[in-house]
């Protein structure tokens, strides 16, 4: 049945989910456009995020008693928010160590080395999740309730889960940011130029190497802050990474190689449309992103925006 | 047949090679390899009869992954493509005979062959034609995005039994016909396993016919420098279309013997990217720049994961380490390194003529641990800003 106001939840589902990918997806893209490694890993550096969320997240909710008034429920929401960023902090550390140890070393070997060096570090991020977390899917249910108790949408006469609209909210700030880090401060044009031409941004006196920590660090944080967001309506589980990596690299090749802003399209274009699939016809949800980027291939192969060294 | 291209033995300059076909010739030391080899091969139900501790599904299923590596490594030994997708066609050729068997009581094992190859055929050249538009890191993503698309498509249909998958022949005839018999259980494996065999050694002597004919000199220019390939006058991407079907087509053969083996297919083991990886990675164990390597590196790969997941619950961090091992310390796979005579062998006569040699590998090892480490530190300062 289409009605108005099944439309716009399904909508406001995908354009929530879009986001969540744009997260994920942008880490990625950033790492293959300046890095130029296909990093494997992604999906399990967003799945350690969820974890370390569940922890930290799950810690700092414990101290305080379950919120029942307006005040108590926004500082509610702001130590789970100041639990997101704290577990994309720690996030920053692990992918600093990743690139200064594994990945450099290698970027100078053939392709199918990396591609089997990132295959092998997300074989063993998985077991890490394990051995720390243990097999069994984790919850955190209260964060979840309690940030949906805060009465926004009814507001507006829609029952929608008000920690929906704080991940697009939020989503927005982070592309906003994104695009200003890239476009307006030095460091960003520096990653830029670093990813167009390496050597003459060496011969200009820039430190590449430093340059390409930062930028997988980067990548690490925007996984760990997708992992800590996607947590409270979901369970944290071993095989959570693969669908993620998965559908941001469906992401990137409809945006095309490289682009921040076709990232950011294709994220809300598939999250939106595989929501509409979902609602209308249940069996292809997963099929879903495939067939569109199926159709941008077809049509434009380059992607939306793509062309190679371009960040933003 | 004239007389150059007749089985036999010939001699180069002075010494003697055993001439198996035209363009095929083997020193003596790699005959008798190849005739242990293929004896071993064909006497391991025997073997399996004998010791517990080795299965013939194992090294059956070992031979099938290793065959789709075989394949795969078309690509990556000579056109320098990585793909990420090539569980696709391991199960295609696993689906259609599942599908073909189960839904339309078609029962000879040539049939379900024959369809699977073509079924492959038809998917590889769609995939190919989408994905080998670009190279490098596109091409791996768009293989492994097209892989996960048919994934996808699988677990999401009922038609083809979602995540359950589905059985080969349900009912009372379990297994398909071997031209035209019905075996019981025991001899249908050991028949289908001799098959494999036979199918094998065919296919390896094709792909050694293709990587040694002007088609596979080709390939190797185009793997080196694409646009020098184009000028002179190589048409590059029918080429690699062409070599990415082929590869296809060995993937989709072994994914029809594994369900004819199996009996049953679920889309986890055949068609998840993990499996994809675990196929890449076979080609690298065994040593991609080598014909067989990718075939033993299936072999060896499979049974370790048998044997591992029963000794420990982290079998996954191991293959990790393992890959880390291979990425680091052994690039060139099991059977390049081998057949190079590098390494090993040097410091095993080391060590027979002089044992202290030994301190001096402790020390050396020592040493580079120690610089290792002290480089790290500094690229993490350096990283983190620190003078």
């Amino acid at each position: 049945m289409i009605g108005l106001e099944n439309f716009v939840t399904h909508t406001l589902h995908g354009i929530q989910y879009g986001f969540v990918l744009f997260l994920i997806a942008s880490g990625l893209t950033i790492v293959l456009g300046i890095l130029d490694v296909l990093n494997l890993a992604h999906g399990e550096l967003f799945a350690l995020g969820a974890y370390v969320g569940f922890s930290i997240i799950g810690y700092l909710t414990g101290l305080v008693a379950p919120p029942t008034t307006l005040s108590t429920q926004l500082v509610f929401l702001g130590i789970v928010l100041l639990g997101a960023i704290a577990t994309a902090a720690v996030l920053v550390p692990v992918g600093v160590f990743l690139e200064t140890t594994f990945f450099r070393p290698i970027y100078e070997r053939d392709e199918v080395y990396q591609i089997v060096l990132t295959f092998a570090l997300l074989l063993i991020i998985k077991d890490v999740n394990k051995f720390i977390w243990g097999p069994s899917p984790l919850r955190l249910q209260d964060a979840y309730g309690g940030i949906n108790s805060i009465p926004l949408m009814s507001l507006v006469g829609l029952t929608y889960p008000t920690y929906n609209v704080v991940i697009i909210l939020l989503g927005l700030v982070t592309v906003a940011a994104l695009f200003w880090f890239f476009n307006r401060t030095k460091t960003g044009r520096i990653i830029r130029a670093t990813a167009i031409n390496r050597e003459m941004a060496t011969a200009i006196g820039v430190n590449t190497s430093r340059t390409f920590t930062l930028v997988f660090a980067l990548g690490a944080f925007f996984a760990g802050f997708a992992g800590a967001l996607a947590l409270p309506p979901r369970f944290a589980s071993l095989d959570m990474g693969a669908n993620p990596l998965v559908l941001s690299f469906v992401v990137i090749v409809i945006g095309g190689l490289g682009s921040l802003r076709g990232a950011f399209v294709a994220a809300l274009l598939v999250g939106v449309l595989s929501r509409w699939a979902i609602w209308q016809y249940p069996p292809a949800e997963l099929a879903a992103p495939f067939a569109i980027m199926a159709i941008v291939l077809l049509v434009r192969p380059e992607g939306l925006f793509g062309t190679w060294g371009e960040v933003a | 047949m004239t007389e150059r291209s007749r089985p036999g033995l010939v001699s180069h300059n002075g010494e003697t090679r055993i001439r198996v076909m035209k363009g095929l010739e083997l020193t003596k030391r790699q005959a008798v390899l190849v005739l242990v080899g293929l004896l071993f091969a064909f006497a391991i139900p025997d073997l399996a009869l004998m010791t517990p501790s080795l299965q013939l599904t194992v090294v059956h299923q070992g031979l099938l992954f290793g065959l789709a590596a075989v394949g795969l490594n078309l690509l990556l030994r000579h056109t320098r493509l990585v793909s990420f997708g090539h569980a696709a066609f391991f199960g295609t050729g696993a689906y259609t005979t599942a599908v073909l068997a189960a839904k339309y009581d078609v029962s000879s094992f040539t049939v379900l062959l024959v369809a699977a190859v073509v079924v492959a055929t038809l998917v590889a050249g769609i995939i190919g034609y989408l994905s080998l538009r670009h190279t490098g890191l596109y091409f791996s993503l768009l293989t492994l995005a097209f892989g996960q698309l048919l994934y996808a498509l699988v677990q999401g249909q009922s038609f083809f039994g979602s995540s359950d998958g589905l059985p080969v022949r349900p009912g009372e005839a379990r297994q398909p016909l071997v031209f035209g018999l019905a075996l019981d259980p025991e001899a249908y494996a050991v028949v289908l396993y001799y098959l494999t065999i036979v199918i094998l050694v065919v296919s390896l002597l094709v792909m050694w016919r293709l990587v040694k004919s002007p088609f596979g000199n080709a390939l190797d220019a185009i793997g080196q420098d694409r646009t020098r390939a184009q000028f002179i006058g190589i048409p590059v991407r029918r080429y690699v279309w062409t070599a990415f079907v082929i590869s296809g087509i060995y993937g989709g053969v072994a994914g029809a013997l594994y369900a004819m083996v199996q009996q049953h297919v679920r889309p986890g083991p055949v068609l998840y990217f993990l499996r994809s990886g675990d196929i890449l990675f076979m080609a690298i164990l065994g040593g991609f720049q080598t014909l067989l390597g990718p075939l033993v590196g299936g072999v060896i790969l499979v049974f370790l994961q048998d044997v591992g997941r029963d000794v420990t619950a982290y079998f996954d961090a191991l293959t990790g380490f393992a890959l880390l091992v291979i990425v680091f310390g052994l690039p060139r796979g099991l059977v390049g390194s081998l057949r190079s005579g590098g390494l090993l062998s040097g410091a095993g006569r080391d060590f027979r003529e002089d044992p202290t040699v030994i301190t001096v590998w402790v020390s050396n090892g020592l040493a580079s641990l120690i610089r290792s480490v002290r480089e790290w530190i500094s690229d993490v300062r350096s990283a983190l800003g620190v003078r």
